[in-house]
């Protein structure tokens, strides 16, 4: 089926967001007493701090607070695994966006003034800018540069690889991609008059992010409250704190509201990346084309601090093992290693679509060893829905991957594309598969909670703790509640990201929208109870008559009590249900590994390749979704096309290359990410066979789209060439020269 | 002359800026000599080079798109004169633009984004070696420029070889190429607002080529391909390749790729000027 796009489908925050009249947190100048704070960066990639000097900062007209490691109250560290990164360094810099010291002042103008005279003594140590060469070099943490190395192994490999008739072996390598969200890192931190702070912040767990500041606010968890308002694009940038820590002991210090908000080259330099990954990926199958062994070797450089380093190696070594195909044998292994190189942690596909890009792209090199089809290649090695996941573990699909893989197959893109009349471009057709997991994965504590609740005024009120920034996510349940309750949109107030409501865990992991659906299906029965119960009471009539519908109460299809008034005069306080669920894993005694509910998407793209510049435009990208049942259409389109997109800038243009530990690009003028004009047309297929009965129907999508894309570009631009390109983003030149050199052995 | 303090900026909220707004062309010249400060224009290379560098100058000399001959297009028997403060927007819907210089109305889309050319002016792209740099390059346009010393018109060439930095750029002259083919491309980082990495011209005059590219490398006529090009009977034949890649290189452009695009897009484009397509 396909998804398109209805006349008014978008809401109405999609097009504020897109006018810039949507109110973020780093809109609230108008707050009584407000302060702008600014942040001292480090000036080098890697430094010893001999000497801090804020005297003269604090004589500086209009400012208030100038503190440093010194003045950070509780813990002067934060990172959501390990915690390794200073809020303000002490005696060492270990990237240049390294935090040093922050001024609250009564302008920004003000405190960049002052940052500007905060004397700074630095003993320059020796960069670690190679991921290569870091564990030969003096450790930026405790004893080794190597932050961590997992392996998963399945079988006997080297065995396994003897009886092939066919083994490719490759080098990969995807680039450091920044975020690019619309709105950068900001919020304002507000002391409560009671010794603890309010945070409203573009965040992604205001419950994770709350206890983090109180560790470092030293206050009591319940001193600290975090507002996760709606934001203009995260995707994974903003799940570590940003702002908030040096917001806090501003606020506190000054007793005044604090208001941080990074400009584009505060935000390039400093803000988190994803990893760059550089991966020999060896595999082998036999004649008939049957994967029998694979074996990769990857290092992905987390720069300066862990973040979350870790899980993404996990979740690319996940990947990595080809979670969609049937392996005999395979050695699965990576580093994570630190660097000067910035920070890299969390971004959309967590490093799982790094490993799918190598992973496809090892299929079709053995499909053209083989002479085979690449699709004929993969159906035979594809998994069925009834095998277990690739390390084992209990998997549910929400359609079988031959299905995905036919209607690929089946793709109006396959026809030959119209040639213009000077043959100048080159076209051609391609694609690639992903899987993705659902949820945190691998044994790590994952729960989710969400309330419902009358409000006093008769409105439906449900609360989650997931952040908004940009998936509408209040559209979603809205439409839930609405089909669950038959009532209308005008009847609900969603609330988001208050850390004093239900904590839901983070907005990551495409783990949101599973866990509505799964508190929303225990919560909504029950409040209904509750609210026909009052009902009868007020009414005389009996229970089972009543039913909720659009504005209030209804019995023989006539509204005999509206909500309001069930809130006038019953007790609406009575009605609040709450409940947290553990997200969905294997049944009881499969191992916890990998993750239980997956994804699958099937992109095919056309390109034309320009056969005079290099340059490449990819004119269509078609997706075939099987991610369960769809709730809020434009949600669904714009996760899978907008994901999508972001893997086109990964593909063709975006990458942060540093030297000497500093990044190169320092704005979106040099930092080249896709436009309008860029994006191709797009169509987004659903394959949803999900029982009626099944458990789980609702998977996320947040990540899905991207899986694909940069693989099924690839194999396009080789339909078009002959040419493959295993190093991102592609190189325009370097295709220039692979075509000039065709061009010369041919003539 | 009004000359008030600028106050900080709400949007910006950079330090405060003094603009200068002179009452006449001759005073923007006195002004920006006397303060060794730069013209502003559209401003969009100004900004967003300022947020770059966190250095911004202390003033800066507004001009006027009011003063006389500053903006607008008109034609005479000189050719097609242009204003220098007429925004890239209105150059590319002017009915004149599409009668002298057809292929350039388009071509403009590739230029900056919407709010970009809205704001950004002509003269200002000339001065920084924009885009349409190396096609008033190839067209020979001639440019009007006034300094402490008075008026005067001279080849861009010269101009940009020889200029002061009070010099004001009033407007330029294109010759009457009405009749001449005119081929031209833009190879940037994608398909649209990007950074130039090359813009490249091709002009047949109806007696010779001209070529000419500005971007990564520089402002540069291709003075040896031109000739090697002109020599030759047939203007889609000649392997003016390794010539335009000897050029380039001699003249700062580095990227042995990039030249190689070069190379090949010249070809494209002789073929298009040659077929009058």
């Amino acid at each position: 089926m396909e998804l398109k796009p209805q006349p008014g489908m978008a809401e109405t925050s999609v097009l504020e967001r897109i006018e810039g009249r949507f109110g973020y947190a780093t809109d609230q100048q108008h707050l009584p007493g407000l302060l702008h704070g600014a942040i001292l960066r480090s000036r080098h990639a890697h430094a010893r701090l001999l000497r801090v000097d804020t005297s003269r900062a604090r004589l500086m007209s209009g400012v208030r607070a100038v503190v440093t490691a010194a003045d950070v109250p509780g813990l002067n560290r934060l990172g959501i695994v390990v915690r390794d990164q200073p809020v303000l360094c002490e005696d060492r810099v270990r990237y240049e966006g390294d935090a040093i010291a922050a001024v609250a002042a009564d302008t920004v103008e003000q405190a960049r003034a002052a940052l500007e005279v905060i004397d700074v003594d630095y003993a320059p140590l020796a960069v670690v800018d190679q991921a290569e060469t870091a564990e030969q070099m003096s450790p930026l943490h405790g004893e080794s540069n190597l932050l961590a190395r997992e392996a998963f192994e399945r079988g006997d490999t080297d065995a396994a690889f003897a009886r092939c008739a066919v083994i490719v072996e490759h080098h990969y390598q995807t680039p450091r991609q920044m975020h690019a969200f619309m709105e950068t890192e900001g919020g304002v931190a507000i002391p409560d008059n009671n010794g603890g702070v309010i945070f409203r912040v573009g965040c992604q767990s205001g419950h994770r992010d709350a206890e983090q500041l109180a560790d470092i606010l030293g206050l009591k968890p319940s001193q600290v409250t975090v507002e996760a308002t709606p934001t203009g694009g995260a995707f994974g940038g903003k799940d570590e704190l940003t702002i908030q820590p040096a917001a806090g002991i501003l606020a506190l210090q000054t007793g005044s509201p604090v208001l941080i908000h990074l400009d584009r080259f505060e935000s390039c330099r400093t803000g988190i990346k994803r990893h760059p990954v550089s991966m020999i990926m060896t595999t082998g199958c036999d004649r008939q084309g049957r994967i029998l062994a694979h074996r990769v070797d990857a290092l992905l450089d987390t720069g300066a601090y862990a973040s979350l380093g870790p899980a993404v190696l996990e979740n690319f070594l996940d990947h990595a093992t080809a979670p969609l195909y049937r392996i005999e044998a395979y050695s699965v292994s990576g580093r994570l290693v630190y660097t000067n190189n910035g920070v890299s942690g969390a971004f959309r596909g967590f490093g799982g679509n790094q490993a799918t890009f190598a992973v496809e792209s090892q299929l079709d090199a053995l499909a053209e060893k083989l002479a085979m089809c690449p699709l004929a290649l993969r159906r035979i090695n594809l998994r069925t829905v009834d095998e277990p996941g690739s390390r084992g573990q209990v998997v549910r699909w929400s359609a079988p991957p031959t299905d995905v893989l036919a209607e690929a197959g089946a793709s109006p893109l396959w026809a030959p594309a119209v040639s213009d009349a000077r043959r100048r471009w080159l076209t051609g057709t391609g694609m690639a598969m992903g899987a993705q997991g659902n949820g945190l994965g691998d044994g790590l504590p994952d729960r989710g909670g969400g309330r419902v609740s009358l409000s006093a005024e008769g409105r439906i009120r449900l609360e989650f703790g997931f952040s908004d920034y940009g998936q509408n996510l209040a559209e979603a349940i809205t439409c839930l509640v609405c089909e669950t309750l038959g009532c209308v949109a005008g009847d609900i107030d969603v609330v988001l990201g208050n850390s004093r409501g239900p904590d839901s865990g983070p907005t990551s992991a495409s783990r949101s929208s599973v866990l509505i659906h799964g508190v929303l299906a225990d919560i909504l029965p029950r409040w209904k109870d509750r609210v026909r119960d009052q009902a009868a009471v007020l009414t005389g009539l009996p229970c089972d008559q009543l039913y909720s519908g659009p504005g209030g109460l209804f019995a023989g299809g006539r509204q005999v009590l509206s909500y309001r008034e069930l809130a006038e005069k019953g007790q609406p306080e009575q009605t609040r249900v709450d409940a947290s669920q553990a997200f969905p894993v294997a049944p009881e005694g499969n191992q916890l590994v990998g993750r239980y509910l997956q994804l699958q998407i099937a992109t095919v793209a056309r390109v034309a390749v320009d056969r005079l510049t290099g340059r490449v435009r990819v004119t269509d990208l078609h997706h075939i979704t099987a991610a369960g049942r769809v709730i809020y259409p434009p949600g669904y389109l714009g996760q899978i096309e907008g994901a999508a997109i972001m893997g086109l800038g990964m593909a063709l243009s975006e990458d942060m290359p540093t030297r000497q530990g500093r990044y190169l690009a320092d704005n979106l003028d040099q930092y080249i990410i896709p436009t309008l004009q860029d994006v191709p047309d797009q169509r987004v297929d659903v394959l949803d066979n999900t029982p009626t009965t099944d458990r789980f129907p609702v998977r996320g999508v947040g990540e899905l789209g991207i899986e694909a894309v940069a693989p099924a570009i690839c194999s396009a631009i080789e339909a078009a060439t002959g040419i493959r390109v295993r190093h991102l983003p592609v190189d325009a030149g370097y295709l220039l020269a692979e075509l000039c050199a065709q061009e010369e052995t041919c003539s | 002359m009004s000359d008030p303090l600028s106050e900080l900026n709400p949007v910006t909220e950079r330090r405060a800026i003094r603009v200068l707004r002179p009452d006449s062309p001759s005073e923007a010249v006195s002004l920006a000599r006397r303060f060794k400060v730069p013209y502003m224009a559209g401003g969009t290379w100004l900004q967003p080079t300022h947020e770059r560098d966190q250095c911004w100058p202390e003033k800066l000399v507004a001009l006027n798109a009011a003063w006389p001959a500053f903006r607008g297009l008109e034609d005479d028997s000189r050719g097609l004169t242009v204003g220098a403060l007429t925004s890239l927007s209105e150059m590319a819907r002017h009915p004149l633009v599409r009668e002298y210089l057809p292929p350039l109305a388009l071509f403009l889309n590739r230029v900056a984004g919407p709010g970009v050319r809205a704001l950004g002016t002509v003269g200002g792209n000339l001065a920084v070696g924009g885009d349409l740099s190396a096609l008033a390059m190839a067209l020979d346009v001639r440019v009007d420029v006034l300094n402490r010393t008075g008026e005067r018109t001279l080849p861009l060439s010269r101009w940009l070889r020889e200029r002061a930095s009070d010099d004001l750029l009033r407007g330029f002259t294109i010759p009457d190429c009405r009749g001449w083919r005119i081929s031209l491309e833009k190879l940037g980082y994608r398909e649209r607002f990007s950074p130039t990495r090359a813009t490249l011209v091709c002009v047949h005059d109806g007696d010779r080529v001209r070529l000419a590219v500005c971007g990564e490398g520089g402002l540069l006529r291709l003075v040896a391909p031109e000739t090697f090009v002109n020599d030759r009977a047939d203007l889609a034949s000649g392997d003016v390749g390794a010539v335009i890649d000897r050029e380039l290189a001699a003249h700062g452009w580095q990227d042995a790729h990039l030249r190689m695009a070069l190379r090949r897009m010249t070809t494209g484009l002789l073929s298009e000027v040659a077929l009058g397509t």
